[in-house]
């Protein structure tokens, strides 16, 4: 284990796009963490590259989830990467559509992603191609829906309207 | 309950009827079923501050099989459900349920969630509910206090005879 070394956004950026090209769409700083958003072809690649290149050397997943940004411009997968060796954090963005919601799994690179992609995939619907184990994590396996998505309806809401909303402020109109 | 059936008459007599009644609401063996912080205030209740062994309540039954009372306390959710109505069912009669706090009276600042479920209620039947969020542990007292006035006029064979089943399916 060398001395703790982070990589700066930038630097993180710049090996990223240099081995991956247009397939890193975008790279951006947020409070000293990388956020690079990559296509959906590449994530899997992108994820490996993260894990063994010595200078990334992202060994540990944080966590996966997800975004609903609404009909048009679908979902937004997030993975948080943290590297034990260099201390530097990066997140993946995926753009995922809202009409065909599959991924790659990362479950066979961090076995972390396990039990957070059988979350995403109930609360959002979103699809992990070639998951060990496609099952429910947290909700019932009766239960019906992803109760995540903009789209689900909370049925208590359509009896008794949201009744904590403070005097002058704007109710959301459905 | 093998002592109350119609083949014995005794404990409909007002003295039999007021020591069996005596004898159970002071000798409660309680089962925490604890879901979330509520736990936590039902454990501050029966420690040394405020005590609930005083009120005849002994905490920790080793297991459904051996309470008496059931304190539902805490979020339930709709995948723990079978798991309460399966405890509450290995109770032997009598059995009473407290429910503690919001949660399991009604869902509390869950009302509107799509997991929890709005009211312990809908899965066993409840004989107090103890409002907060989470209440005090004094609430529990009170809350078990009002039990015991209740158990106190209890018609036992009305309550546990099998003539009335509890609405809950």
């Amino acid at each position: 284990m060398g001395r703790s070394s982070p990589l700066s956004p930038d630097e993180a950026g710049s090996r990223l796009r240099a081995r991956f090209g247009s397939d890193v769409v975008d790279v951006a700083e947020q409070h000293g963490h990388t956020i690079a958003t990559v296509t959906r072809e590449r994530y899997h690649d992108v994820c490996r590259f993260m894990r063994d290149e010595p200078e990334l050397a992202c060994d540990y997943a944080d966590f996966t989830s997800a975004v609903d940004w609404g009909e048009e411009r679908g979902f937004e997968l997030l993975t948080h990467l943290f590297s034990t060796v260099h201390h530097h954090n990066v997140r993946l963005k995926v753009a995922v559509p809202y009409d065909d919601p599959v991924v790659p799994t990362v479950s066979d690179l961090w076995p972390t992603c396990d039990w957070h992609e059988r979350e995403t995939a109930e609360m959002f619907g979103i699809r992990f191609q070639g998951h060990p184990t496609p099952v429910k994590l947290l909700l019932a396996e009766p239960f019906e829906g992803h109760p995540l998505r903009k789209s689900f309806p909370l049925m208590t809401r359509e009896a008794k309207p949201w009744p904590g909303a403070v005097e002058g402020e704007e109710v959301e109109e459905e | 309950m093998g002592l109350i059936t119609e083949k014995t008459p005794l404990p409909k007599l007002q003295p039999v009827k007021f020591i069996l009644n005596w004898g159970r609401r002071y000798s409660l063996w309680v089962m925490n079923f604890g879901l979330a912080c509520c736990a936590i205030e039902f454990i501050a209740a029966s420690t040394s501050k405020n005590d609930f062994i005083r009120l005849g309540v002994i905490p920790t039954a080793h297991g459904p099989r051996q309470a008496d009372l059931l304190v539902v306390a805490g979020t339930l959710t709709d995948k723990m459900a079978p798991a309460l109505k399966r405890v509450y069912e290995q109770m032997p009669d009598p059995k009473y349920v407290i429910s503690f706090g919001s949660c399991s009276n009604c869902g509390g600042p869950y009302w509107d969630s799509y997991s929890v479920t709005k009211g312990v209620d809908q899965i066993v039947p409840i004989d107090v509910y103890v409002p907060g969020c989470p209440p005090r542990p004094e609430a529990l007292l009170h809350g078990i206090i009002e039990l015991q006035n209740k158990i106190k006029d209890e018609d036992i064979e009305e309550k546990f005879g099998g003539k009335v089943q509890p609405a809950v399916s």
